[in-house]
């Protein structure tokens, strides 16, 4: 087999079964190109290469014996660093958790080996999933593979990085305001956050507690499901889980758009925060091509973006600082400049304003409820600009907040970024799905048919 | 904010150490929330409910 590092999850697995691949010429060709590329890249903070080459013998004798763990037996993945994985460190990419070792595999880690996942190391973070891209951290930021003098958006910098540089076929993210979906957009892969509650949160170092989600990075929509499927599902010992069954996630992947009424959010980037033209453009294009295979297309409104952008910040920065006020108050100077920043303003709001802003929230939940009986998907932009360039940091501060993901860490609906086409430089422009809650099978089977139209997941970064 | 507001509201919240070696980072930070503020529509009905919940019998 040629290009083992463009291997799908599920072509992966399906060959390691059938015993047309070794799950360490697999793990060995992925750690040559890491070893090659990451030095570029940045998207490890810790490569565990001994242990998962060790694990792939393991799963490689396992198949010569006739069992398989599970769906990805053998399939490597890679792991946000504020998640757990057990005897490695948890440093949220930050000096204040220097040398903090997780006790135990966060459920979601647990799940994927369980299904016989094997984990290559931790990836690249924002700190503390929220202060990024930062050069004054022990480690410095990923890079975009798409043109490393470019951003590949955060937090989950690393595993959309990884996954775009085909590092490893699956990561995990978290996402908060957008973490899953911004890297998702800037590398040109498919990242979803899904329903809250769906995916079990805990072994996963928190950033606010009601906006949290564990999401799924991947290059093709079929391979986010399969993950899903294997991660999603209740836990009783994390108080923010549904008790909502998994669904099939990949049941409808195949049946296309006919008769589905998707409804386009235009406003987010045509008035409320003008998106740059090729995304507009874009955005117009998956309309039109989604429209072709069958699909009607209705024009919905939300309420604005901006206001979406302070319930989400003033929820984040209240449970944040929470969480951080005695770091904040003992030990300022080990957090990054862009950390400490987006961390303080929690100080300064009161509980009044925090009670508020869950009570917009609950409005808010109402309104996208409200076009969710009108319409089976909503589709919106994701980014409203090209990723920006990484050293430049005004540019990244101007871009960063021109999004359309935190409406719906605020409702908790499931979205889904992925790759909308190419910008004349050469790099990913993106769009938005979202769906009724629980629904992620209908959000897969819309993204799948825009994925069959387009060949996304065709599209590779050119430079490698 | 009036920077007398943002130094008496940022020694209240514990942040003295911050506020003499990241004085800017404060400032900015208290803007922030104020501006984040001044963005919400508070609801104007006194029974509209915050999000989440409580949910009594729903717990671990």
């Amino acid at each position: 087999m040629s290009d083992l590092h463009w291997l799908t999850a599920a072509d992966a697995a399906r060959a390691i079964a059938a015993r047309e691949l070794s799950p360490v010429e697999l793990m060995t060709a992925l750690l040559e190109r890491i070893a090659r590329l990451d030095p570029k890249l940045h998207v490890f903070i810790r490569l565990d290469g001994e242990a998962a080459m060790d694990a792939a013998r393991a799963a490689e004798a396992e198949v010569t014996s006739g069992r398989l763990r599970g769906p990805l037996h053998g399939v490597p993945v890679g792991i946000k660093d504020i998640i757990d994985v057990a005897g490695l460190p948890t440093t949220c990419h930050s000096k204040i958790l220097a040398g903090n070792i997780a006790a135990a595999d966060a459920v979601c880690v647990s799940r994927l080996r369980g299904a016989g996942a094997i984990v290559m190391g931790k990836l690249s973070t924002h700190e503390f999933a929220i202060g990024g891209p930062s050069f004054d951290l022990p480690w410095p930021p990923a890079r975009n593979p798409w043109n490393t003098d470019h951003h590949p958006g955060g937090s989950s910098s690393g595993s959309g990085a990884g996954i775009a540089a085909g590092l490893f076929p699956l990561a995990l993210g978290s996402d908060t305001g957008g973490s899953v979906r911004n890297p998702a957009s800037a590398c040109g892969i498919v990242g979803l956050k899904p329903t809250y509650g769906l995916v079990s949160r805990r072994g996963v170092f928190p950033l606010s507690f009601t906006l949290d989600h564990v999401g799924t990075l991947t290059r093709t929509v079929a391979d986010n499901a399969l993950m899903l499927q294997i991660i999603a599902g209740h836990d009783p010992l994390d108080p923010g889980s549904a008790a909502t069954p998994a669904g099939h996630y990949a049941a409808g992947l195949e049946r296309g758009v006919r008769g589905l009424r998707i409804g386009f959010i235009r406003h987010f980037h045509e008035t409320d925060t003008p998106a740059d033209p090729e995304v507009t453009a874009g955005l117009e294009h998956v309309a039109r091509t989604l429209q072709a295979a069958g699909a009607e297309i209705r024009d919905i409104r939300l309420p604005a973006l901006g206001e979406f952008g302070a319930v989400n910040r003033i929820i984040l920065q209240s449970e944040a600082w929470a969480i951080h006020g005695p770091w904040l108050r003992e030990r300022p100077g080990d957090y990054g400049r862009l950390a400490r920043r987006r961390l303080l303003p929690g100080a300064f709001i009161g509980a009044g304003d925090y009670v508020q802003a869950g009570r917009r929230r609950l409005e808010m939940i109402a309104e996208v409820e409200e076009a969710l009986r009108e319409v089976d998907v909503l589709m919106c932009a994701s980014a409203m600009d090209p990723p920006s360039r990484i050293e430049d940091a005004a540019e990244t501060e101007r871009t960063y907040p021109r999004q359309a993901r935190t409406p719906f860490n605020v409702t908790g609906h499931p979205a889904l970024a992925m790759m909308a086409g190419v910008s004349r430089g050469g790099l990913p422009l993106s769009l938005q799905f979202v769906g009724r809650y629980f629904a992620e099978a209908t959000l897969f089977q819309v993204a799948r048919a825009w994925e069959h139209a387009a060949g996304t997941d065709e599209k590779h970064p050119p430079v490698l | 904010m009036d920077q007398a507001t943002i130094e008496l509201l940022a020694r209240r919240a514990g942040l003295d150490k911050a506020l003499a070696e990241f004085p800017d980072d404060v400032a900015a930070a208290a803007e922030q929330a104020s501006s984040a503020l001044a963005r919400i529509k508070v609801p104007t009905d006194p029974r509209a409910e915050p999000w989440p919940p409580m949910r009594a019998g729903s717990g671990l």
